[in-house]
């Protein structure tokens, strides 16, 4: 094992440590069972003419209690890791002792994953239970940005209730957004457009949902600029994960000022990539059966 | 010729009872902290584990200077509860570079070994600015002037490096000329969010 010191120190531990040992038991041996005690007391010390070292044995439940846990040191250094390299006759380690927690937990739960497995998103949505389970997850993983009801927060995590999924709402779309994690970018557009430009633009834009208005004076430098990822009609496009903007759901808010915001400094929604480690398989197919319509 | 006479031969010589009680209080350090000092795998950083950048460090000295590591842990566990909720236990190698080490005693919030990339950035920021608007129940207190203050206020991140090199952190001396440049227009919070999504790299798994 990596983490096992080398010979030399292995050895100086259990020398000194059984050294350490060996010495205690004949300090609590000589101590009781010494046969030569009362000819010493005779020929001890006497001060002040009466004071002289008393001999009262300590109690022998208390020889019981030290010689006991003497013992208990060798059965224990036997058994476990402690004395240099030996790793004890269990071959006992903390992170064996992981490993078997998991295989446990895994046996213990490989049925209900296989059936899991073999379900359909639809026969998830119906299992009450299931779906309680799911609930869990997504308030442990989730909820921290999406809220714990998943309807969005701060005015920048998207709501997951709404029919607007800037990344698609398809069970394959929403399991690579949480597989691999998403990374919008829209750049800040002050320097191109200019600050009139970008108030026009702004205004066109809030008015997309009532559909295109060709006289629009924002019109055409939307069109020229912005229509590229976010469509002629505000349609978005979820392979870019460009926002549809058409539709009065506004992930960063919808007063003019925010989208000014928006316009001016861009905006990088960022959504971590969540790995087998943090969500494994059958987690993930729990999450999606609560997200996926 | 028995243990009394040795008994009565300590307590009757100062000197040798003061060898004989430095002796047995010393056994415990020589036998648990001497071979430490010698054994490879705690100096041996893990395949993963780097320095901290300049940002990094200077935002690791803010996590320092707020008491984060009073309320936050750094060290998860060889506990399959505790594997399931952070991530994979803390290996010694991932703190070679962590002087001094800030595993904390202590968890009024969680852990935070394996807290990098599981939030984006803005997450950090609205949650260190204003905890409640992202987790309603939590009790953390809100770091206000975390985004009023220049983080190259906060020290010489040069000298502190170089220090830090003579300790045996592989900074090379472009690094130290230029961390106080990459510090230039940064607030603390940027360098402390920096400094948190840099947590827990240090270590991979085998094969992934």
């Amino acid at each position: 094992m990596a983490d096992m010191p080398s010979a030399f120190w292995s050895g100086w531990i259990s020398v000194l440590t059984l050294t350490s040992l060996a010495g205690m038991v004949w300090l609590v041996w000589s101590v009781y069972f010494d046969r030569d005690r009362g000819h010493e007391q005779e020929a001890g010390p006497v001060w002040d003419g009466n004071l002289k070292e008393g001999e009262r044995p300590a109690p022998m439940w208390w020889f019981w209690l030290l010689f006991g846990s003497l013992i208990f040191s060798v059965v224990y250094l036997m058994l476990f890791p402690g004395l240099g390299s030996f790793a004890g006759l269990l071959d006992w380690s903390q992170g064996s002792r992981v490993a078997e927690s998991y295989d446990d937990y895994e046996a213990r739960f490989a049925g209900v994953r296989a059936e899991i497995a073999e379900m359909s998103l639809a026969e998830i949505q119906n299992d009450t239970g299931l779906m309680a389970v799911a609930e869990r997850i997504f308030r442990r993983e989730c909820a921290a940005c999406h809220g714990s009801e998943g309807r969005g927060q701060a005015d920048m995590f998207p709501n997951l209730h709404d029919v607007d999924w800037q990344w698609g709402g398809e069970e394959e779309q929403i399991r690579q957004s949480i597989r691999s994690g998403r990374n919008a970018v829209m750049v800040g557009w002050e320097a191109v457009l200019g600050e009139e430009d970008i108030g026009q633009v702004g205004d066109y834009v809030l008015s997309l949902a009532d559909g295109v208005d060709e006289d629009h004076q924002g019109k055409a430098v939307y069109d020229r600029n912005c229509a590229v990822c976010h469509g002629a009609d505000g349609g978005g496009n979820t392979l870019l994960g460009a926002s549809r903007l058409s539709d009065r759901i506004w992930l960063y808010g919808g007063e003019s000022q925010d989208i000014r915001e928006s316009l001016v400094n861009g905006r990088f929604g960022v959504m971590p990539a969540f790995d087998e480690q943090r969500l494994d398989d059958t987690q993930l197919q729990l999450i999606l059966a609560l997200l996926v319509r | 010729m028995n243990g009394m006479s040795l008994h009565r031969k300590i307590e009757e010589n100062t000197g040798l009872l003061i060898f004989g009680i430095l002796l047995v209080s010393a056994i415990g350090g020589l036998v648990q902290l001497l071979p430490i000092l010698d054994q490879e795998s705690l100096e041996t950083a893990e395949a993963n584990t780097r320095p901290y950048s300049a940002v990094e460090l200077a935002g690791r000295d803010i996590y320092i200077r707020e008491g984060c590591s009073v309320c936050h842990s750094q060290q998860i566990r060889p506990l399959i509860a505790e594997v399931e909720r952070y991530g994979p236990y803390s290996r010694a190698g991932e703190f070679v570079y962590d002087r001094p080490f800030l595993w904390g005693s202590k968890r009024t919030g969680p852990d935070l070994h394996r807290i990098g990339g599981r939030y984006s950035d803005d997450w950090h920021r609205i949650h260190l600015l204003d905890p409640r608007a992202v987790v309603p129940g939590s009790i953390m207190p809100a770091y206000p002037w975390l985004a009023r203050r220049e983080a190259s206020a906060a020290g010489d991140i040069a000298a502190k490096m170089s220090g830090l090199r003579r300790l045996g952190h592989p900074y090379t001396d472009e690094e130290i000329a230029d961390a106080e440049a990459e510090l230039e227009g940064l607030l603390e919070i940027d360098v402390l969010i920096a400094y948190l999504q840099s947590l827990g790299a240090g270590y991979a798994e085998e094969g992934s």
